[in-house]
């Protein structure tokens, strides 16, 4: 029997506002724990919760974005829940009225383009952080998270493979880092999610019954944990079993998911309206700053770059992929005329470094200017590419400037052509079974004296120069 | 309402009841659960949910920091703390 797969997701993304929502405790990652914790969000008697107004800002940012209706008038709700790293007891929630629904946004998946609908996306507050395994019978709390805020932001149950959903989630993890309302760092929980999963047969109407898979945080462990999960189903339901609704947490070490019943139990939030907040209003005319003010999108600047750069289609697509990587374009292009030599070299030599290492670009020792500053040397002549490329290795190590590596390596381009005349001659001299085979019709050796060149040049000769000097030679 | 609803709501709660209270307690939320019910049987379908009676809305502010690091006082008050965590019961996943 085939069975088709039908997955919702709810990414969680913090905003990178200085202070937090409902108080102005810092949101700064990794302080020592505790010193950013108001007394809002201890959950003291007698303390009201305050609207920070940037993190709606921030939110609508990513409603107009992806086209969303946007309720200027939207209220909070609260989640009831026990647990002790959330000190009211509740969960300060958008409910009933979110201030961003019905968006969309464009994915890219193995089988083209597709447009996956956004339910809704809301604004909420975290929670601190429990420490487990520090303390013998007793478990810590740090409340430095408590009030982030975060934008959760639901997806429709409209995806359809694990590696679908990884596509979706990196269209919004690069949509929010565009927007600068995210910074998208998944190690430091800046971005997480959670999975529902479910699987029907083929062709039928109604939806199976799903599992929510929990708090991942990594690519590669959402597209391991939904296909366990899909594989878990099947085998459920081909024994004539029934699929529980159920969260389940995934063991990145066993790779399997496993239920998390024990915490289900008598499951009920008991939503209502927050009785401490108003409902928060957005005008009209701040509507209109934000959509006017509104930064340029992955897609706006993907097809800048082909129509005004005149770069290709498919390196136009890599550089706009990423913020970090768009930000090194456009600035270090503004260090060089040759902004196609930038373009080559950012989809060339240092996508492959970036793969190596995989990192992002903003986390590499490579700084705009300096990687300018490379270009530059190229094409004003001062250093080959090949030379290029091993200043730009020691560049990736340590972070030197580009001019202090060519003067201290001595590794400026030799343009003297009568010099490059005489390392050629010498060259031709001490090859001659070369030469008679070359000149007999065995033209691929040219290749040989351009390298033999090279080597006696320690790859400092201007590659083009030794060309035509050799063609001349060996006629 | 009955006595399983009864134990729900304690739990959820987390506020013990005890034993011979119990019925009396089944009845008391009976009443006054009947009590609101009345309100029920008022159209309200062309009215919007009033989400507080005060018919205002929010006060909000401005991005900034200004909490003061208070973890010394905070985790003093706490009932149970180290110098760097409030500590409770271990909650076992």
């Amino acid at each position: 029997m085939s069975w088709e797969t039908v997955i919702g997701l709810e990414i969680h993304a913090q905003l990178s506002t200085k202070s937090k929502l409902f108080s102005g405790g810092s949101t700064e990652f990794g302080a020592e724990s505790n010193t950013h914790v108001d007394l809002v969000d201890m959950g003291l008697p007698g303390v009201l919760p305050v609207v920070n107004k940037e993190a709606f800002y921030k939110a609508i940012r990513f409603g107009l974005a992806t086209g969303a209706e946007i309720n200027q008038v939207s209220s909070f709700d609260r989640k009831n829940y026990f647990y002790p790293d959330l000190p009211k007891g509740y969960q300060i929630t958008q409910m009933t009225k979110p201030i961003v629904e019905k968006g969309s946004i464009k994915v890219l998946t193995d089988e083209g383009e597709k447009l996956i609908n956004i339910t809704r996306a809301h604004l909420e507050e975290d929670a601190g952080k429990s420490i487990h395994d520090l303390f013998e019978g007793e478990t810590g709390v740090d409340l430095n998270r408590a009030g982030t805020p975060l934008l959760e932001i639901v997806s429709e149950p409209e995806i359809s493979s694990a590696k679908e959903a990884v596509a979706y989630f990196k269209a919004i993890r690069q949509l929010v880092t565009f927007l600068d309302i995210c910074d998208g760092n998944m190690a430091q929980g800046s971005m997480r999610c959670d999975v529902n999963v479910s699987i029907k047969k083929s062709g039928d109407k109604e939806l199976g019954t799903r599992a929510e898979l929990k708090n991942i945080n990594s690519f590669k462990f959402i597209e391991k944990a939904i296909n366990y999960e899909i594989e878990r189903q099947i085998r459920v339901i081909e024994n004539g079993e029934s699929v529980i609704q159920e969260t389940r947490l995934y063991d990145s070490d066993k790779n399997e998911t496993r239920s998390m019943r024990s915490k289900e139990e008598a499951n009920d939030y008991r939503y209502f309206p927050c009785p401490d907040l108003l409902p928060v209003v957005i005008s009209d005319k701040e509507l209109q700053e934000i959509r006017d003010n509104l930064p340029e999108l992955p897609e706006e600047k993907e097809s800048r770059y082909v129509s005004e750069i005149g770069l290709e289609e498919s390196e136009a697509k890599i550089i706009s992929s990423s913020k970090a990587m768009a930000n090194m374009f456009e600035e270090a292009s503004s260090k060089t005329d040759d902004i196609k030599l930038v373009a080559k070299w950012l989809v060339g030599d240092i996508s492959a470094l970036l793969n190596k290492y995989n990192i992002e670009i903003d986390e590499s020792n490579l700084s705009p200017e300096n990687f300018g500053k490379l270009i530059e040397r190229i094409s004003d002549n001062t250093i080959s590419g090949k030379i290029a490329k091993s200043v730009l290795e020691e560049v990736w190590d340590n972070g030197s400037d580009v001019d202090e590596i060519i003067q201290t390596k001595g590794l400026v381009q030799i343009q003297d052509e009568s010099l490059l005349e005489d390392i050629a001659r010498k060259v031709i001299d001490s090859n001659s079974d070369q030469v008679a085979a070359y000149r007999s019709g065995k033209d691929k050796l040219f290749g040989f004296f351009v390298g033999q060149v090279m080597k006696e040049t320690q790859g400092k000769a201007n590659p083009k120069s030794v060309n035509e000097i050799l063609k001349k030679l060996l006629k | 309402m009955d006595k399983k609803t009864v134990t729900t709501i304690s739990y959820l709660s987390r506020l013990k009841i005890d034993s011979e209270k119990e019925q009396k307690i089944v009845k008391d939320l009976d009443n006054i659960i009947k009590f609101v019910d009345q309100l029920n049987d008022v159209d309200t379908s062309s009215i919007e949910p009033l989400t507080n009676p005060l018919e205002k809305t929010a006060k909000t502010r401005k991005d900034e920091v200004t909490a003061k690091n208070l973890k010394k006082e905070l985790l003093e008050v706490a009932p149970s703390a180290n110098e760097d965590y409030f500590l409770v019961p271990r909650v076992v996943e």
